[in-house]
């Protein structure tokens, strides 16, 4: 589809467009966290407007097109944070995640309700970013882990390591929630 | 919960239902109009004939920018280079009779005046952190001409030309091989900060060195007296937390920076986390090596209860685990 695009197919950036732009606004929504969500949809935009015109440049070879697409917009985001002089990594103070045993899926299955997937959704803006861009990446843009690592520039056991801290977090955060919750 | 990373886990399953209830249909069909109208706005694409056509132009135009810069650099450097001996006849006696009576910090004599306070925009130093690099600048620009001036006129005669660029770069070194007779203490520190990177700190260009030195030294005065020193730059460094941040960011020179400038290496948040803890859970081998070099405890705990050692307990990470010294 992009080299379609590239080759001057109208419909062809669309319907890219269409597959990506779900999980593509998410990942810069929740890397942008709730202090910076009004960038959201400029950085968007920016990353959507930098593959129309970089889709020449494009080389499949050397990475998937998610990947390749969700470098953009990662890059996107930490620019957008350095302008705003945001300490990139100290987002979040993550004090004992790796003590926390696995309680399973639990009250996760209730994430139907409304008001309980606001709270995962500001749990996981709450992460670390490193650790936030790998799970939203892996977790909901579907990318695989060599995905995320080359989308991030680590090497694959880190990003594996980012994705368990991540998980444990999040599964601590939503057990806390549950004696609130109910 | 062993090797379960590749499969997607309940918690994922979680998230991605939590963002479909939360989903706003209405919002994303007003992004697509919008970004499908600002995508058609811009030209196509043009494969690869277009680029290849102008980037002739593009390559030749700039080596030839940069051969021509190179060609008056050394033209300039050459002359320099003829001039300076005669300098170093002239200023020894025009410099001696003030220099007893100021110090020995004024021993970079000639060469800095005129490009010191313009070759400092070639070296660019990044951003990084804080926001201060430019304020610094103006410390810096004020102490050169007290006392070098003078020395200046005599040597003047051949002010035929006033080069820039590639003046700067000897004047550096000298003042960096001085320092060390006169100032005591806070000289050492320096000197392997400024070797290794000029980044996030200080030192820009020529007139640098003077600053960085003053830095040191009034890293020590301020312990004393809080308010006397003159820098700009002291305010802006928090040692302690830019070393959390670089540690949490694996940006190993920075990390050694600090230390080599004192920073303690167990320094802790408000959460009780060092910088060992933030480099440990994101997992920077090399950034861990270096702090447990420096004496970054393993056992220190945080405001929860956990060490640097427990947080690496789950990582799969044998470069970490090395780093750590928890394996051979």
């Amino acid at each position: 589809m992009l080299r379609a695009h590239g080759a001057g197919d109208a419909h062809a950036f669309a319907r890219l467009y269409d597959r990506y732009d779900r999980p593509c606004y998410r990942f810069i929504r929740r890397t942008l966290s709730a202090a910076h969500a009004d960038a959201a949809d400029d950085l968007h935009q920016e990353t959507w407007l930098a593959v129309s015109r970089n889709a020449a440049g494009f080389d499949p070879s050397k990475a998937s097109f998610p990947a390749w697409l969700f470098t953009i917009a990662r890059n996107k985001v930490w620019d957008h944070l350095r302008r705003q002089k945001v300490a990139i990594l100290a987002v979040a103070e993550d004090d004992a995640v790796m003590a926390v045993p696995d309680p399973g899926p639990g009250p996760l299955d209730q994430a139907a309700s409304r008001e309980l997937a606001q709270r995962i959704v500001e749990a996981v803006e709450a992460l670390p970013l490193a650790q936030r861009e790998t799970f939203v990446m892996f977790a909901h843009a579907g990318l695989s882990l060599e995905d995320v690592a080359a989308a991030t520039g680590v090497p694959l056991e880190t990003a594996k390591s980012r994705l368990r801290y991540a998980r444990n977090a999040l599964r601590q955060a939503l057990a806390d929630e549950r004696p609130a919750h109910a | 919960m062993p090797e379960r990373d590749d499969i997607h886990d309940p918690i994922d399953e979680a998230y991605v239902r939590a963002e479909q209830a939360l989903d706003d249909e209405a919002a994303r069909a007003a992004r697509r109009a919008r970004v499908l109208a600002a995508a058609a706005q811009e030209p196509t694409p043009a494969p690869a004939a277009k680029p290849a056509a102008r980037s002739l132009l593009r390559r030749y135009g700039g080596w030839l920018a940069a051969a021509g810069v190179a060609g008056i650099s050394v033209l300039t450097a050459e002359q320099v280079n003829r001039l300076s001996p005669r300098r170093q006849q002239f200023t020894p006696p025009a410099v001696q009779p003030p220099a007893p009576a100021t110090m020995s910090a004024a021993p970079p004599p000639p060469p800095a005046p005129p490009p010191a306070a313009s070759p400092a925009p070639a070296p660019a130093t990044p951003p990084v952190d804080g926001s201060p690099a430019s304020p610094k600048a103006e410390p810096a620009k004020p102490a050169p001409p007290v006392v070098r001036i003078a020395p200046r006129p005599p040597v003047a005669p051949p002010p035929d030309i006033a080069p820039p660029p590639p003046l700067p770069i000897p004047p550096v070194e000298k003042p960096f091989a001085s320092p060390p007779p006169p100032p005591p203490i806070a000289a050492a520190p320096a000197a392997p900060l400024a070797a290794q990177k000029p980044n996030a700190f200080s030192s820009e260009a020529a007139g640098k060195v003077q600053e960085d030195v003053v830095v040191t030294g009034t890293r020590q005065q301020r312990a004393a007296s809080p308010n006397a020193g003159p820098v700009a730059v002291a305010p802006k460094l928090d040692g302690a937390r830019s070393l959390r941040e670089a540690a949490a960011a694996g940006r190993t020179k920075e990390i050694d920076a600090l230390l080599a400038l004192g920073v303690p290496v167990d320094a802790a948040d408000d959460a009780g986390e060092t910088a060992l803890m933030k480099s440990v859970q994101n997992d920077y081998p090399d950034a861990v090596e270096i702090l447990r070099r420096h004496g970054a405890s393993l056992d220190r705990k945080n405001n929860a209860g956990k060490s640097a050692r427990d947080m690496a307990k789950g990582l799969t990470d044998p470069d970490l685990a090395k780093a750590l010294g928890l394996t051979p």
